[in-house]
């Protein structure tokens, strides 16, 4: 097992504290994502999705259950898994820092870790189908779907174990998202990671995940294999998604 | 229209730090010698006139627009560093520190200007040092707010969480992804605070709490004219007219670095 969320719960509460007022963002959510797998993460916005991204990489600790990363417990300090895992989110206008070379934001993991390795940046990117040159370009000098490869690039220069895709093509065109799943499933097969795909459109996730979970209102209401979930859906709400499809 | 006025303001801008450069080197002689009558009209050899020592006027005024842009632009330089750090900071971190941090700026800003500055001429007593330090007070509640402002919205952005996710420390995240993407919103108030912090050199030292005679600085020069408004009006005309036109440029070219910088952000009326 890559990553392990057991029983988890993560609350948020708002308010003073007379009067406070309690979010269950998850409750008791088990997940599991195993060796060279995807595990697709579906459900509507609001839904808990993005908090079990964020408990995934550690970003958020759960309130009630445990999170266990390659077998072990999440260390205390983050720091301790970097370049281990990382993440591909959501906007592609926001996925560089528009003030740094393209070079640089694909380096960053790399420098973080107090390695410098140029070529590996060039080869980086030409591994996602974009030529070594653009390293010196800057991101509003790049299309949506060049930026993206970028962010792909940058999660993957370290050879991270595992990774998360959190709406990682959702701002995309549709032809241009097509690139990106079958850039995504080219690279999962060469580099071999672990991944969890979170997404909101089931059509996507069919396309790229091997397992699928669906989580509703905090909770995980079905998990499944991608044939059996898209042929026999168990879950009355999975049924209702599918059918909205 | 905007254009050429922010151009015009560059140009009035340019030419103020012109002439306080030519004045360090005394180009139309020194501001301390008496070269005619007092008081006397402009005419060859003063040719803004004399002030009520006999000093020709237009070394006074060089003088002074020297001092006061010098201790401005200081000031300023101060503010925007101490700014950055603490709206950075109290952006990117929130909590605690930002409440800690906020809560301290409000009530400086709570203050109206000159009664704080009367307070710090008060406790390091009247000088260049208490305008420096009255300027840095006055000018630092607005410029660390907005830059709080810039930089939560920055810390927000993706490529700030993937920094964090591949185990960025603090310094590292600070100088490289929020210091450059909020550095717009710094460059713009610097400009605004030069000329607040020009404004608050002249009541300072008009006041009699800041710049020191017989230096002269806008404010000073402004204080004794009004002592000889109707006798010798050349003495309060000259620096009143700059002290106008630098707050002015300065403003004008504070709009136009802001519609490069934020383009989307509400236009000034003019």
């Amino acid at each position: 097992m890559i990553l392990e969320l057991d029983n988890v719960t993560v609350t948020f509460t708002a308010g003073p504290p007379f009067r406070r007022e309690h979010v269950h963002a998850m409750r008791g959510v088990s997940l599991y994502v195993a060796e060279g797998e995807t595990l697709g993460l579906v459900g509507e916005s609001g839904s808990g999705k993005t908090t079990a991204s964020r408990v995934a990489l550690g970003l958020q600790r759960p309130t009630a259950g445990a999170v266990r990363f390659e077998g072990k417990p999440f260390p205390k300090r983050r720091r301790e898994l970097a370049g281990h895992m990382q993440a591909v989110l959501q906007h592609p206008h926001w996925s560089l820092n528009p003030r740094m070379r393209v070079g640089a934001s694909v380096a960053e993991p790399l420098a973080v870790l107090g390695e410098k390795a140029p070529d590996r940046v060039h080869e980086m990117l030409e591994r996602v189908g974009l030529e070594a040159g653009l390293a010196t370009r800057y991101p509003h000098e790049l299309s949506g779907g060049q930026r993206q490869r970028v962010s792909i690039a940058r999660a993957l220069v370290t050879r991270p174990r595992f990774l998360v895709f959190d709406e990682a093509v959702s701002a995309l065109d549709v032809s241009v998202q097509a690139q990106i799943l079958n850039l995504i499933k080219d690279l999962q097969r060469e580099f071999g990671f672990s991944a969890l795909f979170i997404s909101h459109d089931l059509g996507v996730v069919r396309y790229i995940a091997d397992r699928i979970a669906v989580m509703r209102g905090g909770e995980v209401v079905e998990t499944a294999d991608t044939a059996t979930f898209y042929t026999a859906p168990a879950h009355e709400y999975s049924k209702r998604l599918l059918e909205a499809l | 229209m905007k254009d050429w006025l922010t151009r015009a303001g560059m140009v009035c801008l340019g030419l103020i730090v012109l002439v306080a450069l030519a004045s360090v080197v005394n180009l139309a002689g020194d501001p301390d010698e008496i070269v005619g009558p007092r008081l006397a009209p402009p005419g060859p050899g003063y040719w803004l006139g004399t002030d009520n020592l006999g000093r020709s006027m237009l070394p006074r005024i060089m003088e002074g627009i020297a001092t006061t842009l010098l201790l401005s632009s200081v000031a300023v330089l101060v503010t925007a560093a101490l700014s950055a750090v603490l709206g950075i900071v109290a952006g990117y971190r929130g909590g605690v520190v930002n409440e800690l941090i906020m809560r301290l700026v409000e009530v400086l800003y709570s203050f109206p200007a000159i009664v704080l500055a009367i307070l710090v001429a008060a406790v390091f007593g009247p000088g260049q040092l208490a305008a420096l330090a009255s300027i840095v007070l006055v000018t630092i509640p607005l410029m660390t707010r907005l830059v709080r402002a810039a930089a939560v919205g920055v810390a927000q952005r993706d490529y700030v969480t993937a920094a964090i996710i591949s185990g960025a420390r603090l310094p590292r995240i600070l100088g490289r992804h929020l210091l450059p993407n909020v550095a717009g919103t710094i460059a713009v108030q610097v400009t605004y605070a030069l000329s607040v912090g020009i404004a608050v050199e002249g009541g300072l030292s008009f006041l009699g709490f800041g710049v020191q005679p017989p230096q002269a600085s806008l404010g000073v020069l402004i204080q004794q004219g009004t002592t000889y408004m109707t006798a010798a009006p050349w003495m309060i005309t000259g620096p009143g007219v700059v002290f106008v036109v630098a707050v002015l440029a300065i403003n004008v070219v504070g709009d136009g670095l802001r519609d490069r910088f934020e383009p989307r952000q509400a236009r000034s009326l003019v």
